[in-house]
């Protein structure tokens, strides 16, 4: 049987059992009302009974005959005697008449009339009386003459009279019988209704008994489920408040009391609004309840969990989460509201958003410094390289020349370390941003492929690269990164494969809207194991040693292919099968673009402008002389300023190209300055103005964007960053020069030169002068920290031109003690700066 | 002590006179016409020894009362006219609890003093204006209201309706 039929069985006989209790009540019904109808008939019998129309007919039919038997007596005394009695006979006559009167008129005798010798005989007893009435009512003397006549006469009725009394009987008799069965019929019939109802009454009885157990049993479940819900409200661990549609509490549980500090019986019957509701939030309540009121719009009412705020006893506004309910009762609709005081969880949760938020400053933090690092590291290294390759061209012998040549290798392998590094230093401080140039992709792929066939030779390695399918030409793509992913991938694969071959394949697979191209590497080299895949693109990866005997890598190419990839909107992937080779691919969206001048797209790196105007503004005069040699040396021409009044005031009478703006001066900083070029009105409020800063830091460079300037370079100048910059800004893409700088093709430009020895030595010189003079004052213990403060900082900088980072970092110590006019920091950090001056190496130039 | 006997007695032998005088001044005189009625027993107004004898005039004397109902020996409703049995009780003086009533064939029934109240029964003389021959169950025949209410439909009170009634004793 299934639960569906057992179901309706039991449904059925339910329904069974209260039809059978429908008829039970009609039966009783039934057996009432017949039980009233024969008692109504028993008490009419009892009536009849009762009223007794008979007057004892029977005797009164024997009297008859006995008063007749009178009357022929007397009759026979007064025949016999001389003096006859007559009125004994006259009063015996009336007496006999007067009984058979009653019989022939009386109506408790009309049935018996009804019976033929009954009513013959009366007729005829009565018929011969009559006849005798004249003797009777007649003279004395005529009645004594008829006395023999009288005689006869009732000689002659005797019989009849006789007739009379028995036929009365019997049916008198008879009558009573019947009566009597049919009371009995009568008796017996309410005998068995009686015990029909009482049998009914019984079944009813142990049916109201059953229904009675039953509905006992409902009442226990029923209280044993109320006092549950009570245990459970009780022992919720939401605070619960009922109220009705006025925001009136009905009740109020001891959670509640607990969350909010009042007792219950305090609290029935007050408002809402009055106790729970803090003040700023108390007439949005009150309109919910009168809008609720009126149109039975719900805002939070069944809307499941909202996060509001309430107000404890002692004042203090916290954070519930609140669900309100609608329940319908007999005394009206209520709302029932489940509370669960959230505060703690609010105070974790900003708590853990805090932790997330310093730890993810933390690692920017630590991203930046990582870059500062690296960006300090190349400029000595460079310094090392540059003196290598001086250091070549002198007389070596052939030891000292392997020698040089390996410190070459190793300083060249180190400085793409460094870079590496920084590259993913800067991609993660968010210093680098995409740009998209217009490039012929066809001609990138080849300048790369043939910048590593001598590595590729060196393996055996055949390289080549070719389209699939109709080929892209002209797009817009950030050309350096997208050189630098395809760089590192063909780098990967020459190093891994040995005699093999290795092709470049490109696809234009976009759809229709968006123009994408696949690039895939690939390799017949030694494959990575499958295990490996999914780790290749983490960072310090290094899963296999490259084959013959190159050097190992830093396991961030892939790495930096991925974010830069990545950073395009593209994606990189792998395929791999162990001893057989690779494939790795990647895919960038591209936009289409119109062709530019071949030489510039071919190199736009290497590209250099010539004789543009350039205005350094800068306080720190080494520095300002290593910008003058560097920017003159690239053919442009430089006027500089000491501060940044000074830069505003040249910059109101002469047009530049460019200004190079240091930030931190004495009378008006960079930025001030910057203001008042762009907003004086004057020829260059147009003009890239480039913050110039040894603070590199993301938060300092926003800074700069946001008070107007237009790009950042870092202190010291790279000669290489500048040139890009310029390119950038002043270059035939940029938009802002009103006057079209000089371009010349670069792609066989010589190197910029470095400036000249001897004003550098001469700058050497002045700086240990100054800074030995700045110890000589600090020794003084001057009492002007503004005074420290720019003093420590212009050695600084210095300092950090001339190789001394330790020293320029102690002095930026003594520089933020003396602006935070902290004399104990101040004394410490002056003694921890005298000793990294005289612990700091011999000042020079990179 | 003799003059106050004789005073004595002089005050009772006159109140005694006055109140036989009372009595008398009712009337109870001798029947004139054929006596259809005798009252004896306890008793204090007589007309005969030990005896109130009464003729059919009277009881016409006597304030008359009317019943109409119908009866079970007779066919039809009745207007009967006679004596109320209180009055007629008073009227005698009767002193007791119970009437023993005597027809003239000798039927007798005993009829309690209790029944003898304002609506209870008359003595009839009269049955629709006339007065009851012997033949017809009369010349007085005691009636009840039978038809005022179902207390006066039983037997025994069928048995008290004594007809051709001529005496009456009244028992302590």
């Amino acid at each position: 049987m299934s639960p569906e039929t057992e179901d309706r069985d039991m449904s059925g006989l339910r329904n069974l059992r209260r039809r059978g209790s429908v008829i039970l009540v009609l039966v009783a019904a039934l057996c009432v009302a017949t039980i009233a109808f024969l008692a109504v008939e028993i008490v009419r019998d009892l009536r009849l009974l009762s009223s007794a129309n008979s007057d004892n007919v029977q005797w009164t039919l024997s009297q008859a005959e006995v008063e007749f038997l009178e009357f022929q007596h007397a009759l026979d005394l007064a025949r016999e005697n001389h003096v006859p009695d007559l009125e004994a006979v006259r009063r015996e006559f009336d007496i006999f008449y007067s009984r058979m009167s009653t019989l022939s008129t009386g109506a408790l005798y009309a049935p018996l009339r009804d019976l033929p010798e009954f009513g013959s005989a009366l007729n005829l007893v009565k018929s011969r009386l009559d006849a005798m009435i004249p003797l009777i009512d007649g003279d004395p003397a005529a009645l004594r003459a008829g006395l023999e006549t009288l005689a006869e006469g009732a000689d002659a009725s005797r019989g009849d009279v006789r007739r009379i009394a028995n036929s009365g009987l019997l049916v008198f008799a008879e009558q009573s019988d019947a009566r009597r069965r049919s009371i009995a019929v009568t008796l017996l019939r309410m005998a068995f209704l009686t015990t029909t109802l009482v049998v009914a009454l019984v079944i009813l009885m142990r049916h109201a008994q059953i229904a009675g157990r039953v509905a006992k049993r409902r009442g226990r479940e029923l209280t044993s489920a109320l006092s549950r819900m009570d245990t459970i409200l009780e022992a919720s661990l939401d605070a619960l408040v009922v109220s009705d549609l006025q925001g009136r509490i009905l009740d109020f549980n001891s959670v509640s009391e607990r969350i909010f500090g009042y007792r219950r019986e305090d609290v029935i019957g007050r408002t809402l609004g009055d106790i729970l509701i803090p003040d700023h939030l108390r007439d949005a309540h009150e309109a919910g309840m009168r809008r609720f009121a009126l149109t039975g719009e719900r805002h939070v009412v069944g809307m499941g969990r909202v996060e509001l705020e309430a107000q404890r006893k002692n004042g203090e506004v916290f954070p519930v989460e609140l669900a309100l309910e609608m329940a319908d009762t007999e005394s009206g609709q209520i709302i029932i509201g489940f509370l669960r005081d959230i505060s703690q969880r609010v105070k974790d949760e900003a708590e853990l958003v805090e932790a997330r938020d310093s730890a993810l400053a933390g690692e920017k933090a630590k991203a930046e410094f990582l870059a500062m690092m690296t960006h300090e590291i190349r400029t000595p290294l460079n310094g090392v390289l540059g003196n290598l390759s001086l250091l070549r061209k002198t007389r070596l012998d052939s030891e000292q020349e392997r020698f040089v040549r390996h410190m070459g290798i190793s300083g060249k392998l180190l400085m793409s370390h460094v870079d590496a590094v920084l590259d993913i230093a800067r991609f993660e401080s968010g210093m680098t941003e995409t740009q998209g140039q217009a490039v012929h992709l066809g001609r990138l792929v080849q300048d790369i492929v043939d910048s590593q066939l001598g590595a590729a030779e060196a393996h055996g390695n055949i390289v080549e690269w070719s389209w699939t399918g109709p080929p892209a030409t002209w797009v817009e793509v950030d050309s350096s990164r997208l050189q630098q992913v395809i760089l590192n991938l063909l780098g990967n694969a020459i190093k891994f494969t040995t005699d093999g071959r290795i092709a470049i394949e490109l696809e234009q697979v976009g759809a229709d809207g968006a123009a994408a191209v696949e690039f895939r590497i690939i390799d017949t080299g030694i494959g990575i194991a499958e295990a490996d895949l999914s780790r290749v693109f983490d960072d310090f990866e290094s899963l296999a040693k490259p084959l013959k005997s190159d050097l190992g890598g830093t396991g961030l190419g892939l790495g930096i292919a991925k974010r830069f990839v990545t950073a395009m909107g593209g994606e990189i992937g792998v395929e791999s099968t162990l001893d057989e080779g690779s494939v790795f691919w990647f895919r960038i969206p591209v936009v289409p673009a119109s062709a530019t001048d071949a030489t510039d797209s071919h190199a736009p790196d290497t590209a250099a402008l010539r004789g543009l105007r350039i205005l350094v503004a800068e306080d720190n005069e080494i520095n300002l002389h290593l910008a003058q040699d560097l920017l003159g040396g690239m053919g442009h021409k430089v006027t500089a300023a000491q501060n940044g009044l000074q830069a505003v005031d040249i910059a109101q009478h002469q047009r530049f190209d460019l200004v190079l703006m240091d930030i931190r001066m004495p009378v008006m900083d960079g930025l001030a300055a910057t203001r008042a070029i762009r907003e004086g009105g004057g020829p260059n409020a147009d003009i890239p103005i480039v913050a110039f800063s040894a603070n590199v830091l993301p938060e300092a460079k926003d800074r700069f964007l946001s008070g107007g300037m237009s790009a950042f370079l870092g202190k010291p100048l790279d000669p290489d960053e500048l040139v890009m910059l310029l390119n950038r800004l002043c270059g035939p893409d940029a938009a802002a020069p009103a006057t079209p700088p000089v371009s010349a093709p670069a792609a066989k430009a010589p190197p910029p030169p470095r400036a000249p020895a001897d004003p550098i030595a001469a700058l050497k010189d002045r700086y240990l002068a100054e800074a030995a003079a700045l110890f000589d004052w600090l020794a003084g213990a001057p009492g002007d920290m503004a005074a420290i403060a720019d003093r420590c900082h212009q050695i600084a900088g210095s300092a950090a031109a001339f190789g001394q980072p330790d020293l320029r970092t102690a002095l930026l110590h003594v520089e933020a003690a003396a602006e935070a006019g902290d004399h104990d920091r101040l004394a410490r950090a002056i003694a921890d700066a005298r000793v990294a001056w005289h612990e700091a190496p011999a000042p020079r130039i990179a | 002590m003799y003059r106050l006997k004789t005073l004595c007695v002089a005050v009772m032998a006159t109140l005694m006179t006055l109140t036989g005088h009372a009595a008398r001044a009712e009337g109870l005189p001798a029947p004139t016409g054929e006596v259809i009625l005798t009252v004896t027993g306890n008793i204090t107004q007589t007309n005969a020894p030990d005896a109130a004898q009464f003729d059919l005039e009277m009881l016409q004397a006597l304030d008359a009362s009317e019943i109409v109902t119908d009866t079970i020996w007779t066919e039809g409703e009745q207007v009967f006219v006679g004596v109320r049995l209180n009055t007629l009780l008073e009227h005698v003086g009767a002193q007791g609890e119970t009437l023993a009533a005597v027809a003239i064939n000798d039927y007798a029934v005993e009829i309690p003093v209790s029944d003898a109240t304002d609506d209870g029964p008359i003595v009839a003389y009269a049955l629709n204006g006339n007065a009851m021959h012997r033949r017809e169950k009369g010349p007085l025949w005691v009636i009840y209201p039978y038809a005022a209410s179902n207390k006066f439909r039983s037997e025994v009170i069928y048995s008290r309706s004594i007809w051709q009634l001529d005496r009456i004793d009244v028992k302590q």
